[in-house]
Parts: C-alpha cells; sequence; structure tokens
C-alpha cells in the first residue's frame, strides 16, 4: 500500500472508531446509571426516549427500553447549559485543561485492535483493524499517552483557583505516580509472554490460551491499577464527591465539565479495551479465525463485561483514604509486580536456555 | 456480643437513710460551702442555688468528689421580675445513673457575669456560647465567647424578655403582638436592616475580629515553616455550609497542612429560627409540632420528652395503652434514625448511596406505618400532653396493623439488618478508614457532655432509658450496648446493636399492644389550652436516638406558655468535640467522624 492509501485507511477507520466510542461513551453513562439503579432498588433514569408497546386488551402501554434516549438528553443540556467561567481562574489553562483531559483518551484509541485481518467491501485491514495497526511500540504508546491526561486533571484543579479543585489536583499527581509504576510493570507481562510490543502480536499469542490464565496476578493487578488509573471508584479521591463536593471539576460548568466526564469515560472504555487485548484474548473467540467479523462482537461484549464490573464496584465499595490508597500504590502493588515481573523474567530465560527441557531430561521425564 | 454488659439489676446505694444520691450530693455541698451554696426555695423548684462566685469551686467538689461527672446542660434563664439573670446547670452520675443535680447561678441581670465551666467541663463549650449569644450572659474564662447560632454582627439577645422581635414589637406575648393596635404588618413591609438589626460598635462585614475567618478568605497563605526548613502552605478551607457531607447546612472551617487537618472550627446557625424564642410565645400545645422540627429524623423522640417535661409541671398521668404506643412509637424512630445514620456515615465513606438505599425500603415501611397512624411520615405531631393523639390505625397498608407490625419486627428489620451486617461490617476498605480514626477517650466523652452512641462508643454506658427510667422501660428488658474504642467503626458499631435492642423492645411492647386494644390513649379529656396550674420548673429527658435529648421549661402560675423553653440538643452538644476528634486525621476522615456523630441541623441550629 502507499502511503496515501494507508492515511486515507487511516483517517476512514478513525472517524468509523471515534464515531463508536462517542456514541459507546454516551451510553456507557447510561448503563452506569441503569446497572448502579438496579443494584440499589432504583428504576434509573425512564423518561427520555421509550418505545411504546400496546398492552393487549387496553391499559397502559409498556415501554420498553425506557430511557435510551437519557444520553441525548444529557448532551443537549450540557450544551445548551451556561459555560461559567469564575472570575479569578488562570483563563488560558483554565479552557485549555478540558482538551488537555479529553484529547489522549481519543488518541489512545489509535492502536486498539477491534479485529483480527479481516476484508470489509474489498478493502483489507491487515494485521488488525485499528486506525494505525502494525505501530509495533504500541504498548509504550499506551503507557506515554495515558501519563498525560493527569495534566488535564492537575492543571483543571490549579487554573480553576479553588481550594477544594488543587486538592483534587494534588491528590490526582500523587495518586497517578502511586499507580503508574505497578501498571507499567504489570504491563511488561504481556509483552514479555508475547515477545512483542504489538498489540497484534500479543492478541495472537493467546490464540492457545488467555493471558489471564497464565499470568492471574498480573491480570488482577493491573484491574487495580487500571480502575486508579480511571479514577473509578474507590479510587475515586480527587473527585470524592463527599469530601472535595467535586474535586477538580468543581469550578466548570457546561461542556467543560462535560468534557471531563467524556474523557473519563471514554477512557473507561478504552481501558476496558486495553485490559482485554493484554489479558483477555483481545478480538479472539470461538469460530474468530472462520469469520473474522466475529472479533468486533467479542471485543464488545468483553470490554461491556468489564464496564459492568466497575459499575459494580463502584456500587459496593466504600472509598480509600489517600494515605491507604498511596500506601496500596507502594506498598502493596508495586513489590507484587516488581516480584512477578522478575518471576517471569526469570523463568523465560530459563525456559529459552532449555533448562527446564534438561532438568526434565535430567529426571527422566521428558 | 462479648462487649455487651448486662445493665439490668438498678444500682443499690446501701441502707442510708438519705439514700438518694442527689440529695446526699447536695447535703455534701451544703455542707462544703455553708455560704455559697443553699437550697433552692422558690416554688417548683429543685435543686440548688449557688452563688456565682464560688461556681467553679462548686462544680470541681462536683465532678471530682461527688462523682457527678457529666453535664448535661446549660440554659440560661432570663428573670426580668427579679431582674436576675439566671443560669442553671444540670449534672449527672455517669456511674450512678439516677436523676440529676440541678444548680442554680443567678447574677444581676445588668451586668451578668459568670465564670465559665468550660476548664472543668469543656462540653459546656458552646452551650456557654449559646447563652451568651442568646442572653447576653458573659462567661469569664471562656476561651472563644463568640456568638454561635446568630450571625456575627447581629445586635442584641434574643432570648432576652426585654428584646424587641424584628417584626412584631410587642411587649405582650403571645399574640398580642402580631395585631398591634388593630393593625396588620406583613414582614415585607419591614426591612430587617432597620433598626430592629445593626451592626455592633465597630463591628465590619469584612473586619479583622476573627482571625480564622481572616485567613478563609485571602486564600493560600504563603508560611515557611521554619523548624523543618520545608517551604510548606497551610490551607484554610471553608467545608460547608453549601457541602454535600455537611447534612445539612453546617461549616467546618478546617485549617490543613497537606491533606492532615491541624485546626478545625465548627461554625453553625444557618438554620437557626430561634426555636426557643418562638416556644415562649407559643402555648404548651403549639408548641408540639415545633418540636418534630428540631431533629426532624425523629420527630417521635422529639415529642416524647417535650410531653414529659409538660407532663411533669401538668401532673398528668398517662394511660397503659398510651404509653406502650409511646414506647413503639419511640423504638421505631431509632431503628429509622440508625438505619438513616449508618446510611450516610457509609455514605460519607464513599459507599455511594447503596447502605442507604437498602435501608430505605425498610424504612420506608415504618414511615408509612408512622403515615397511617399519625397522619404525617415525618413531621408526627402525634403524642399530646396525657397521652397521643389518636389510636393506632385498624390497616397499615392494607394490612392489619398488628399483623403489619409483628411482620416488621420479626421479619423485615432483623433480615435487613442481618443484610447491612453482611455487606458492611466486614468490609476491608469499611474496617480500614473506620477502625482507629476519630477516637474519643472515655474521659472526653462524659467532659465533652456528649451523649447517645457517641458516649457509649467510648465505654461510657449511660442512657437514659436505664439511669432515669421514663415511661414503662424500667419493666423492659433489654440491654444498653456500650464499646469501648471510641472510633468512628465503635460508633457504626453501636447503633448496628442499639437496632437490635430496640426489636427486643418492640419484641415486648407488642403483646402490651395487642391486649390493651380499646383502652383509651388520653387521660381523661385532651388538653389543648392549658394553663399551668402551678409555677416551677421541669426537665424532660429522654434517651433520643442521637443521644439525651432534654427539655427545660419553666412557667408562672395561671400561664398558657412556658417562661423559658430550652432544647438541649443532642446533636448540637455532641459536635463540641468535633475539632479535637479530627486533629491530626485526613479531609476524608472529616466527614466520616461528622458522619459518625450523626447531626441533623434543625436541631444543632434550633
Amino acid at each position: 500500500m502507499t502511503p496515501g492509501q494507508i492515511a486515507l485507511r487511516a483517517l476512514i477507520v478513525g472517524f468509523i472508531v471515534s464515531f463508536a466510542i462517542i456514541t459507546g461513551f454516551a451510553y456507557t453513562t447510561l448503563l452506569e446509571r441503569k446497572v448502579l439503579a438496579r443494584l440499589q432498588h432504583r428504576v434509573g433514569p425512564n423518561r427520555a426516549g421509550y418505545i411504546p408497546l400496546p398492552r393487549r386488551g387496553g391499559g397502559p402501554e409498556r415501554k420498553l427500553l425506557a430511557g435510551f434516549l437519557q444520553p441525548a438528553a444529557d448532551a443537549v443540556k450540557l450544551f445548551f447549559k451556561e459555560d461559567m467561567t469564575p472570575g479569578k481562574v488562570d483563563r488560558i489553562t483554565y479552557t485549555l485543561a478540558p482538551m488537555i483531559t479529553v484529547m489522549p483518551a481519543i488518541i489512545l484509541l489509535a492502536v486498539i485492535p477491534w479485529a483480527g485481518e479481516i476484508t470489509i467491501f474489498g478493502a483489507e485491514f491487515t494485521p488488525y483493524f485499528a486506525i494505525a495497526p502494525g505501530l509495533n511500540v504500541a504498548v509504550l504508546f499506551l503507557l506515554a499517552i495515558t501519563s498525560i491526561s493527569v495534566y488535564g486533571v492537575v492543571l483543571a484543579g490549579w487554573a480553576s483557583n479553588s481550594k477544594y479543585a488543587i486538592l483534587g489536583g494534588i491528590r490526582a499527581s500523587a495518586q497517578m505516580i502511586s499507580y503508574e509504576l505497578a501498571l507499567g510493570l504489570t504491563v511488561l507481562i504481556p509483552i514479555m509472554l508475547a515477545d512483542s510490543m504489538n498489540l497484534g502480536d500479543i492478541v495472537a499469542a493467546q490464540a492457545n490460551g488467555w493471558f489471564v490464565f497464565r499470568q492471574p496476578l498480573a491480570a488482577i493487578v493491573f484491574f487495580i491499577g487500571m480502575m486508579a488509573e480511571l479514577q473509578r471508584a474507590p479510587f475515586d479521591l480527587l473527585e470524592a464527591e463527599q469530601e472535595l463536593s467535586a474535586g477538580f471539576n468543581v469550578e466548570y460548568s457546561g461542556m467543560r465539565f462535560g468534557m471531563f466526564f467524556m474523557a473519563e469515560y471514554m477512557k473507561m472504555i478504552i481501558f476496558s479495551a486495553i485490559i482485554v487485548v493484554l489479558f483477555f484474548g483481545g478480538y479472539r473467540g470461538p469460530f474468530v479465525d472462520q469469520l473474522p467479523g466475529l472479533g468486533f462482537l467479542y471485543m464488545i461484549l468483553k470490554i461491556i463485561f468489564f464496564l459492568f464490573m466497575m459499575i459494580w464496584i463502584r456500587a459496593s465499595f466504600p472509598r480509600f483514604r489517600y494515605d491507604q490508597l498511596m500506601g496500596l500504590g507502594w506498598k502493596r502493588l508495586l513489590p507484587i509486580s516488581v516480584f512477578n515481573f522478575i518471576i517471569v523474567a526469570v523463568f523465560i530465560v530459563l525456559q529459552e536456555e532449555g533448562v527446564f527441557d534438561s532438568l526434565l531430561k535430567l529426571l527422566g521425564v521428558g | 456480643m462479648s462487649e455487651m454488659i448486662l445493665d439490668d439489676q438498678p444500682q443499690d446505694d446501701g441502707t442510708a437513710v438519705n439514700q438518694n444520691p442527689v440529695e446526699r450530693a447536695a447535703a455534701l455541698l451544703k455542707e462544703r460551702f455553708p455560704d455559697a451554696v443553699t437550697d433552692d426555695t422558690r416554688d417548683g423548684y429543685t435543686g440548688l442555688m449557688v452563688s456565682a462566685d464560688k461556681l467553679v469551686e462548686v462544680a470541681t467538689a462536683l465532678r471530682d468528689d461527688i462523682g457527678f461527672d457529666y453535664l448535661s446542660s446549660v440554659t440560661g434563664v432570663d428573670q426580668i421580675n427579679d431582674n436576675k439573670m439566671e443560669v442553671v446547670y444540670h449534672t449527672y452520675s455517669i456511674d450512678q445513673g439516677g436523676s440529676g443535680l440541678v444548680l442554680h447561678v443567678q447574677v444581676d441581670r445588668d451586668n451578668p457575669v459568670l465564670p465559665s465551666l468550660t476548664p472543668i467541663w469543656p462540653g459546656a463549650d458552646f452551650q456557654e456560647r449559646e447563652a451568651w449569644d442568646l442572653l447576653g450572659i458573659h462567661f469569664d474564662g471562656h476561651h472563644d465567647l463568640r456568638r454561635i447560632l446568630t450571625w456575627d454582627g447581629f445586635a442584641g439577645h434574643p432570648l432576652r424578655k426585654d428584646w424587641k422581635e424584628v417584626f412584631y414589637e410587642e411587649d405582650h406575648k403571645p399574640f398580642g403582638s402580631r395585631w398591634p393596635g388593630g393593625e396588620v404588618f406583613r414582614a415585607e413591609e419591614k426591612t430587617v436592616y432597620g433598626k430592629n438589626v445593626r451592626y455592633p460598635e465597630g463591628w465590619l462585614p469584612t473586619g479583622d475580629e476573627y482571625d480564622v475567618e481572616t485567613e478563609m478568605y485571602t486564600g493560600i497563605t504563603y508560611t515557611r515553616d521554619q523548624q523543618s526548613g520545608m517551604k510548606t502552605d497551610k490551607l484554610t478551607v471553608n467545608m460547608g455550609p453549601q457541602h454535600p457531607s455537611t447534612h445539612g447546612v453546617f461549616r467546618m472551617v478546617v485549617t490543613l497542612d497537606g491533606e492532615t487537618v491541624i485546626d478545625l472550627k465548627p461554625v453553625m446557625g444557618y438554620l437557626h429560627r430561634n426555636h426557643e424564642k418562638i416556644g415562649e410565645r407559643n402555648t404548651f400545645i403549639q408548641n408540639l409540632p415545633y418540636t418534630d422540627r428540631l431533629d426532624y429524623l425523629s420527630s417521635m423522640s422529639n415529642n416524647h420528652g417535650y410531653v414529659l417535661a409538660v407532663e411533669k409541671l401538668l401532673g398528668s398521668t398517662v394511660p397503659e395503652r398510651a404509653e406502650w404506643i409511646r414506647i413503639l412509637m419511640v423504638e421505631l424512630t431509632r431503628i429509622c434514625n440508625h438505619m438513616w445514620a449508618l446510611g450516610f456515615l457509609l455514605n460519607d465513606l464513599g459507599a455511594l448511596q447503596t447502605p442507604m438505599l437498602y435501608f430505605y425500603l425498610e424504612r420506608e415501611l415504618i414511615l408509612d406505618f408512622f403515615e397511617e397512624a399519625a397522619g404525617s411520615r415525618m413531621m408526627c405531631n402525634y403524642m399530646r400532653f396525657g397521652g397521643v393523639a389518636y389510636d393506632l390505625p385498624d390497616y397499615v397498608r392494607e394490612q392489619e396493623t398488628i399483623s403489619f407490625l409483628e411482620e416488621l419486627i420479626y421479619e423485615h428489620i432483623p433480615a435487613v439488618l442481618d443484610q447491612g451486617d453482611g455487606l458492611m461490617t466486614n468490609n476491608e476498605i469499611v474496617r480500614a478508614r473506620s477502625i482507629g480514626v476519630g477516637i474519643l477517650s472515655r474521659e472526653d466523652a462524659i467532659a465533652y457532655s456528649t451523649a447517645g452512641p457517641v458516649l457509649r462508643a467510648s465505654g461510657a454506658q449511660y442512657d437514659v432509658r436505664r439511669a432515669e427510667p421514663y415511661s414503662y422501660y424500667e419493666s423492659l428488658d433489654f440491654d444498653i450496648p456500650v464499646r469501648y474504642n471510641g472510633d468512628i467503626y465503635d460508633r457504626y458499631l453501636i447503633r448496628m446493636d442499639e437496632m437490635r435492642q430496640s426489636l427486643r423492645i418492640l419484641e415486648q411492647v407488642l403483646p402490651h399492644i395487642k391486649a390493651t386494644k380499646g383502652a383509651p390513649i388520653v387521660d381523661g379529656k385532651p388538653q389543648y389550652a392549658i394553663r399551668m396550674p402551678n409555677a416551677g420548673e421541669s426537665y424532660g429527658r429522654v434517651e433520643n436516638p442521637k443521644g439525651e435529648l432534654g427539655y427545660y421549661v419553666t412557667t408562672r402560675r395561671r400561664e398558657s406558655n412556658p417562661d423559658r423553653y430550652h432544647v438541649r440538643a443532642p446533636s448540637f452538644i455532641n459536635l463540641t468535640p468535633l475539632g479535637k476528634m479530627c486533629e491530626g486525621h485526613k479531609v476524608a476522615d472529616i466527614v466520616a467522624i461528622l458522619g459518625s456523630i450523626d447531626i441533623v441541623l434543625g436541631e444543632v441550629d434550633r
């Protein structure tokens, strides 16, 4: 393919994926509200939009999918709400901060593989269906971009000129530092197992078994670190409603406020996709080799599973305290991931050197 | 349940003739301070009259030597006819229980200065500030004698009898003032900032009178910590009055070093409506619905305390069925309130309302029952002097009342308590967040006059239902749960225990309710317009879900409205040690500690 073709293809895929993720983000909010409501003996949003089904023999009609237009209503509300800027904020930073938060979330999309090698309307997507397939340092790219998004939060907290906001911003930076190390070390494990930083290779290496079965500990640490990275409960310290009223976004309103939420929910989807790719076989599933289109379905189902897990956890657990959270990050997760990393590395080297084979031979088993 | 101690045996005080501990204490005090302490000989009054200059010595002796170590209530009274200002102290003994020793101190009305009792009982802190605020009684030696309920710019002391009310300037109360000369003034026609409310001399809204406030509005102060050599900024954050976790319009001025609290000052009064002044204007029966609005989550208990106080003055008796109904209502209220308290405590810990909403299902049933019985779900206004307003309904939610209550008490509530226990009590994060946080030692809990679950979680087994039994509590079989660590977790557990004990009480009450069906619920004719037969004071105290709720009511002969009507609000006084409890903890702990105290602002601000 010529570079022009590659660019065009990336543009088309990028358009599709971005559009899908924005719709997905909107419906993730609805999923969250509905699931939370169900977990709390409530009904959840059920007014905006429904499919009326007439009841046999009269009576009030049944309402199917009540509330499915709620995200649209929310978006309209956010767009038309007055976007207030408080008097003494640092205007440039204040305006930039929500953008800095949202952009990495969208950039992260570039490397996520949504399906395997596939031909759609004669267009071939190799080696996998993504905006930028074949980026051989994809995992590194993910880690790098993820770290940027915290700047948005910190800057929002600082620029708002509010004490709650700055406390939220400080918490954000401390939290990111505590968790990114453990997260980064855990990410190395799939890389070592697959012997590649290319996400397509990592998925392909899981054809005979997901990495979660070989490295459950790493998957668990990654999941915890991921929730801390996403600022999801029980690690939602920086917007802890009960303590800081809203934390870093307390001075934002209208769509700027909405952008923080957009970033949060988009990152929820993307990180679910990342953990699926790294540990849960990515787009692989039954019959995916015969019918590569199924990859999209598997990917989406697995993402929804992780979204549900995160919502479930949010409804179930109280929040950690600032110092407890950092203690967990530095004193528990970091040592665990370091040792796990060393053990895996040693075993891989031993295996490559043939030590196990000779040991087995020595014992007369192999 | 190993931590619980049975307290079923009343204290046996030996065989001395003078065996009442209150009388003994009074005799001892009179013996030791013959000049300063005399009996209060006024008609209808009890207790001792203490002279102001010996007050501190008397209080010290009372606390240390005689064992009345618990200062429950400090009340200022304006005795305008004698040109005196009076302060009434209610002291109790935590270990012995029993009724309290009442100290009356009278000072000159034109220059009311008393020694402050805060060095002896730090719990007098807010109450003395309240007396200063509302009555202008100056407490010498109080470390921070500022206004507490009204705003800083308020002129005058509204509970003084000669203070003119803002809109209705009349001397005669209760009703004369509303239509002066047959002319009606509407509130809008008079300005608040007219002659009624003035800035005090030298007071500026932006003034630098209070250090904390100044620091608060100048933002982050850049100070260098010289000792450690590190550049540290102390941050003063205004938590509240608009804050999701202050349970209402409550403000905490928090000074932070990083995330660590180094100082916390509660600021209250945003919901102040001068309940006590309104109480003096109203007739006795008119006050009942107002008491609902104090602790608006447990209106039944509020009613109970008030009717007890007035019944003491009236000398009326309550028929058996009414007493059982009262206990039924009050214990259901306790369960209701603790469910709410625990739900919100977990919410303050960040559990996103899930526990609260789980408890709501059963709380809803209780409220439905209240609605059927009293006509209102929360503002019940159900009790009357000498009984209750209505008999129990026949049906609740289309079910017979007794079977509804049986189902509730034997099935629904135990089930939800077990569920809550299973989901929350051993949750790792709940334990990590609450064990060892906000510790209040037994000595502090008593000295700070805390009451209710806060006091009992700190190891003091004191419950008015056992210490000074009212109603039929003496004949009921239940335990007073007690925990010893005094942290958030113990305050959580004690509420769980108390709900189970309330269930035990309810199980014993139900047969009596069944047996007395059809019996009268009011003694004699319902008494609406009451004129007090005798002058006197009375103090009705009940164990509200939040602690000891006391109503101090004084009246003159043939009066139809109280001369002084004071509420000893447990939420208000339990807040006194808040700053001490929060010191050294993190920001996140503040809201959890506040949640574990369980306040309702309607009662704090009154």
